[in-house]
């Protein structure tokens, strides 16, 4: 308590008097701590705590949840994917509400026994996510699946999204605090690019409302002295290069490929998908599954939200129209969603 | 292995059997063994009745069963509104197929909380329905009790300290991890417990104000509906709320807040500032109150803040959806 409190006047002092500091997290674990520890009621006016794309739910396209509802609505075919997706909306419902052949799963492994119990089904994996999701599933490719278990990939880049956010003037990020989780696998090195390149501090963080201060203070401190370098204090976990072992994988079977961003729409060479010799194992060749273009859900603003440029408060339906009990737009659906944690954490509506 | 058939509802031979090779093995209360629709009690100037159902999955947790939970709840249901816990009435409703023997544990725990809580089991009921109409055994009770002191959030004054009589959110948890199969190293017991010989010698304290268990919606919920019917204030501070370190860790695991979890051997107690040392005093004297802590106070500016570990603040609110459905 005493070195959050001294924290805490640092993060006073460093903060700049005259002019605003938008600070970016990238990453819905740290949203959640910011919004569960009351940080924001802490900072001085100057400094902003902004969620940035942190929630691998809410960017999932709409063409890869319908593809993944059209599959589960197959007698044939049992889809598994995490809790979140089953209720993300689409404009055709959500897999929930559709009703067809589900099944909700924690953590990658769990597919192979469902694959294994149903031999007379395809089992598709609906596999989404950032890079901390990635690395299992390619693990679990390379434990071998069995030949009735299929991948529906919609895997994210962390470090491709926030490049678009940084030649996004309207966003204005003024420095990152970097993900601590992602970081472990892909080394922080892979921030460089942002001091480097774009004259951005990036502070890689952990969990923990103090080390997430920590790295306020360090973020501030580099401001204030004009600098822009990539700083970690999260060194017991996250090492510069990350995990190569987990990065091998990944890329053995994946390989970057231009995807889309739900609400922001397709980025090159941001997303993950299998290698041409894996194609046995891909449930979009295997089922022949189209790219569907996207529907944009009226008066939500999810897709302004996820880039920071605006706050879940500054949309008309948060609170009213979209709850988590009945969300309309992705980021009130998933626990990473900045819209939801918002919501649970007690922020009434503007 | 004898199994619950659906001719023990039948009111026939075979329920006569059952109600007396379970239920009056073990509901050994002589109010009951008269066995007529109705039983005659001496009643109480001013009483006060509860009922409340008990459909938890799984029927055994650590720490507890259904029927464990059933006595406890509702005594605690009497005992937080002032009154001195007296007489209970249990209906069953079984599963055909449900082993005797299950039946037997459940009951059995019931007829021992009932003594260790000094109530009488005093009128039952049986129904038994078809296989998978039902999840085992789904309890109904009502409880009765003698009216000692009056609470009520209207008593609730400014400056008036709030206290918890220990560790929140273990029921919660133990439910979660019962259900799930998750390697915890450390496994959480339901905190289940009859709270009446812990909270009624509180009731001498004229400071106090008002008790409620925090069962369903936890903690929080309790504070938002205590703010909301007093029209009052309450602040809570985040580092005073004693949590388990496996309960917060499992918490973070599994995204749960233990300030919404349930607990079914716990009470928020609201006492004027005078008497809070008094009150601490004799629950700490208590072991199921020896975690006791005062964790916040009431305020005029109706909502409830939470000031969090590193000086932060928070709102607290009722929760749209509770995060475990079916915990007791």
């Amino acid at each position: 308590m005493e070195r959050v409190k001294e924290l805490v006047e640092l993060i006073h002092s460093l903060a700049p008097k005259d002019r605003k500091v938008k600070i970016m997290n990238v990453c819905g674990s740290h949203e959640h701590t910011i919004a569960y520890s009351g940080l924001r009621s802490l900072m001085p006016e100057t400094v902003e705590l902004v969620p940035g794309p942190g929630c691998p739910v809410c960017v999932c396209s709409e063409s890869d949840v319908i593809n993944a509802i059209n599959l589960s609505k197959r007698p044939d075919v049992i889809l598994c994917t995490y809790g979140d997706m089953l209720r993300v909306p689409t404009r055709v419902g959500s897999i929930r509400s559709n009703g067809g052949n589900y099944r909700m799963i924690s953590a990658p492994h769990e597919v192979l026994k469902i694959a294994r119990e149903n031999p007379d089904k395809k089992v598709v994996f609906f596999s989404i996510g950032f890079e901390t999701t990635t690395a299992p599933t390619a693990a679990l490719l390379e434990m071998g699946v069995p030949e009735n278990l299929f991948i529906l990939t919609s895997q994210k880049l962390t470090p491709e999204i926030m490049e678009v956010l940084v030649k996004d003037s309207e966003v204005g990020v003024d420095a990152f605090v970097a993900p601590g989780h992602v970081s472990a696998i892909v080394g922080s090195n892979a921030w460089r690019v942002f001091p480097e390149n774009y004259g951005i501090p990036t502070v890689v963080a952990g969990f923990e409302p103090e080390n997430l201060l920590l790295a306020i203070v360090r973020i501030l401190y580099q401001l204030r002295e004009g600098k822009a370098e990539l700083e970690n204090v999260y060194r017991g976990v996250v090492k510069p290069e990350g995990n190569r072992k987990a990065q091998e994988l990944m890329y053995k079977y994946f390989e970057k490929a231009d995807v889309n961003w739900r609400g922001i729409g397709n980025i090159p060479k941001s997303g993950l998908e299998f290698r041409p010799e894996y194609s046995y194992l891909n449930a979009k060749v295997v089922f022949n599954l189209p790219e569907i273009k996207e529907e944009k859900i009226p008066g939500c603003i999810c897709d302004r939200v996820v880039l920071g440029k605006a706050y879940p408060t500054d949309c008309k339906l948060y609170g009213t129209a979209c709850t988590p009990r009945n969300p309309k737009g992705p980021c009130m659906v998933s626990l990473e969603g900045a819209c939801n944690i918002w919501f649970r954490s007690g922020v009434k509506t503007a | 292995m004898k199994k619950v058939e659906i001719g023990h509802g039948s009111g026939g031979k075979l329920t006569r059997e059952l109600i007396e090779e379970v239920f009056l093995k073990h509901f050994n209360f002589p109010e009951l063994h008269t066995l007529q629709d109705a039983t005659y009690l001496p009643g109480f100037q001013k009483i006060a009745v509860t009922t409340d159902s008990y459909v938890v999955r799984p029927l055994f947790f650590p720490g507890g069963n259904i029927g464990k939970l059933s006595i406890s709840g509702t005594v605690n249901d009497l005992t937080v509104s002032g009154a001195l816990p007296h007489y209970i009435t249990v209906g069953f409703i079984v599963e055909e197929g449900l082993p005797i023997e299950t039946l037997e544990r459940v009951v059995s725990s019931m007829a021992e909380t009932a003594l260790s809580a000094g109530v009488k089991i005093v009128a039952g009921d049986t129904k038994v329905v078809e296989k998978g109409k039902c999840d085992g055994i789904y309890i109904n009770t009502a409880g009765v009790g003698r009216v000692v002191r009056e609470l009520s959030p209207k008593l609730v004054k400014p400056g008036d300290k709030i206290i918890v009589t220990g560790f929140v959110g273990d029921h919660g948890i133990a439910i979660s991890l019962a259900r799930e199969e998750f390697e915890v190293e450390t496994p959480v017991e339901s905190d289940c417990a009859p709270l009446n010989s812990l909270l009624t010698p509180l009731f001498e304290l004229p400071g106090l104000r008002f008790m409620r268990d925090p069962t369903r919606g936890g903690l929080a919920t309790v504070l938002v509906e205590l703010s909301e019917s007093s029209n009052l204030g309450i602040r809570v501070y985040e580092s005073e709320i004693p949590v388990r370190e496996s309960v917060r860790f499992i918490c973070d695991m599994l995204g749960y807040d233990p300030l919404y979890l349930a607990n079914e051997g716990k009470a928020v107690v609201v006492v004027s500032e005078e008497d809070t040392g008094r009150a601490l005093e004799i629950l700490k004297s208590h072991p199921l109150g020896r975690d006791a802590a005062v964790i916040g106070e009431v305020v005029e500016n109706p909502g409830v803040v939470l000031i969090t570990s590193v000086g932060g603040e928070r709102r607290l609110e009722l929760l749209e959806e509770d995060p475990l459905p079916r915990i007791c």
